[in-house]
């Protein structure tokens, strides 16, 4: 009686360690094969400071900012963007794929496109692309961009996430030698400083710090609103008058119900030098707000309107 | 008891046909790709693609969107009896311009979600500025230690609209945050986790049973406070209790989803409409209903716009409102025949 309970807990014990290494021997083995399947291969850092790992090249990208979705077709990573926010228009290309949302991002369609990298701008909410990145292991990417030197570093970062870091060197040195050629120009001693002042919506206008300040100073001219209190601030129409912009820039987009006609007819603007010379401009509102290769565009255009003289 | 079955049977089915609407189907817009029936079936109880997307997307939304309906609802049953005023709202002590302020600070810090925690900073912030708020206008509102409604209900307007300004101001120093604060102020259940479906159900749980245990004074409360200490209830620890529950109720939901307007003015006022100020069954039915109706307000909200989706305090609005009206109009008819 004594021996067959004592040879039973035997039994017992010896399934129990059985099980117990089968476990350990199983799950060791199991983590070591998912290590081995999964190696990541590149890490790169964004412009937050945020290490992203990857396995390898980016193959499947979601792009839910046109910034990004523009940078990535500029350098030939098109086909590897499956999935762009609504915003998202350019090039054509952009429209034919599938839309997943702007700022309020569609995890069902995201997850439906099975992508290997989420790309972004700063201005995402980031609460759901958190989710995605720790319950699904997509791990997303934050172009914040300021300047034109961040347009450079956004377009070369880019070129390392897809493995078309070729083409994006290229891209970056066309790009440099327009503005280098345009500012060989606009910033050459002797050329006068015209007061620009850009409105993206009335009264609002690019501050110290701002992409729009950095686009002005590059076309030659002096922001009205370079001492203001913020990066995007709203001025008062007083304020405006009082700075006498030479020329007044106004941006069209969607959202536009400005016209030439409205800002020159605005109570006590009659006077101000932009509109006694008729030097009232409207620029397409995608060209000062993308900071991708066309930012170029937007900087050639805004010089044409600040130096003429030096363009003919 | 046959209408509080029925209710709990349609909150179920609700729940259930809820969770198949989205995106991808197997119900709705099913673009750019739709799942069948069977794959949805099999995405739920398998590790299949969608498994995902419907334990971690639709499921926490449809259970939290039920629970933050059933919060208002029971929160503003309470409300409406203890202000004896049919216009009173879980909100009406401040707590959502508290919530708001909370969140408005949390985005201001920079503070977004910590994802990893489960909980994040955001809710925390505003659950704690939302009972600070209410607190606030408790004090307010009460003299020598018994609370007079009208009073509180002024000192609510007042703190409100200061609270008010005070996030616009921060609204206006945050302009890159903006259109997060904006969506939270228009309320959205985007961001339903598993861990906030938790704390909700604990919270409305022990909050309506304790909202219905005292259904028979909140009856007497509504006769009048003399009356009511006459049929043996005593106004000023119930009303001390009905405003602390349903202000953590208030909070907790709103801390979660942000300003879902409607759905604690309306829900109550309906079911009383319908069934009578009979508390120990009006608290329940009206807690049901409030889930029934965010549920499929919600389900609208993520559906009609798809790939984006609306906030769900505009569709609450657009259809609680006319609603509303032709039952109050219904109702007003009666009374003049």
């Amino acid at each position: 009686m004594e021996s067959r309970k004592a040879g039973a807990f035997d039994v017992k014990m010896l399934a129990v360690i059985g099980v117990v290494v089968a476990a350990t021997v199983g799950f060791t083995s199991g983590y070591l094969i998912g290590v081995a399947k999964q190696p990541e291969t590149m890490s790169i850092v964004d412009d937050y400071g945020r290490t992203v790992k990857l396995s390898g090249v980016a193959e499947r990208i979601v792009s839910v900012s046109p910034t990004p979705t523009e940078i990535l077709f500029a350098i030939g990573a098109g086909s590897q963007v499956v999935g762009v926010d609504d915003y998202s228009d350019y090039p054509a290309e952009a429209n034919n794929l599938t839309k997943v949302g702007s700022f309020t991002l569609n995890e069902e369609i995201i997850i439906s496109l099975n992508p290997d990298l989420i790309v972004c701008s700063d201005l995402v909410p980031r609460a759901k692309l958190d989710k995605l990145a720790i319950e699904q292991g997509i791990p997303y990417f934050i172009f914040a961009t300021r300047t034109m030197e961040d347009v450079y570093k956004d377009i070369r970062l880019a070129g390392g996430l897809t493995g078309h870091t070729t083409e994006a060197d290229q891209l970056v040195t066309q790009l440099q030698n327009r503005v280098n050629a345009l500012t060989n120009k606009t910033l050459a001693t002797g050329v006068s400083k015209p007061r620009v002042y850009i409105e993206y919506y009335p009264l609002w206008t690019y501050g110290p710090g701002s992409f729009g300040d950095d686009l002005i100073r590059l076309a030659g001219g002096t922001n009205v609103a370079a001492n203001a209190s913020s990066e995007y601030p709203e001025l008062t129409a007083e304020f405006v008058i009082a700075q006498d912009p030479d020329i007044i820039v106004y941006t069209v987009g969607p959202m536009t119900t400005t016209t030439e006609t409205e800002i020159a007819g605005r109570q006590g603007w009659s006077g101000m030098s932009a509109v006694v010379d008729d030097k009232i401009y409207s620029m397409d509102d995608n060209l000062l707000s993308r900071y991708g290769p066309r930012i170029v565009d937007g900087l050639e255009q805004l010089a044409e309107m600040v130096h003429p003289e030096l363009f003919s | 008891m046959l209408i509080l079955g029925g209710l709990a049977l349609l909150l179920f089915l609700s729940a259930f046909v809820a969770i198949l609407v989205g995106t991808l189907g197997p119900i709705g817009p099913g673009e750019p790709e739709r799942i069948t029936f069977s794959e949805a079936i099999d995405s739920i109880f398998s590790d299949s693609t969608y498994h995902w997307v419907f334990w971690n997307v639709r499921i926490p939304r449809v259970l939290l969107a039920g629970l933050v309906g059933a919060a208002l609802a029971c929160s503003g049953t309470a409300m409406q009896a203890i202000f004896r005023n049919s216009m009173a709202d879980p909100f009406v002590i401040g707590v959502s311009s508290g919530a708001a302020l909370g969140a408005a600070i949390a985005g201001f810090l920079g503070l977004t979600s910590i994802a990893g925690i489960g909980l994040g900073m955001p809710p925390l912030f505003a659950f704690i500025t939302a009972i600070l708020a209410a607190f606030t206008v408790y004090v307010l509102g009460s003299v020598k230690g018994r609370v007079y409604v009208d009073t509180l209900l002024l000192s609510g307007v007042a703190v409100a609209a200061f609270l008010g300004a005070l996030v616009s101001f921060s609204i206006y120093l945050a302009r890159q945050q903006f259109h997060q604060l904006i969506f939270w102020l228009l309320g959205s259940l985007a961001l339903a986790r598993w861990s906030y479906v938790e704390i909700l159900l604990v919270v409305v749980a022990i909050g309506a049973a304790v909202v219905y245990l005292y259904g028979r004074d909140l009856d007497a409360l509504l006769l009048g406070e003399e009356t009511a200490h006459n049929l043996g209830a005593n106004p000023e620890p119930l009303k001390k209790l009905m405003l602390g529950v349903s202000a953590l109720m208030a909070a907790a939901a709103v801390a979660f989803t942000g300003v879902i307007g409607f759905v604690g003015l309306i829900t109550p006022h309906m079911t009383r409409l319908v069934m009578g100020a009979n508390h120990r069954l009006l608290v329940p039915a009206a807690t049901l209903s409030g889930a029934i109706f965010l549920i499929w307000a919600d389900t609208l909200a993520r559906t009609i716009v798809t790939p984006d989706e609306l906030p769900v305090g505009i569709i609450t609005a657009l259809c609680g409102g006319p609603f509303f009206l032709y039952l109050l109009r219904r109702h007003s008819m009666g009374r003049e025949s």
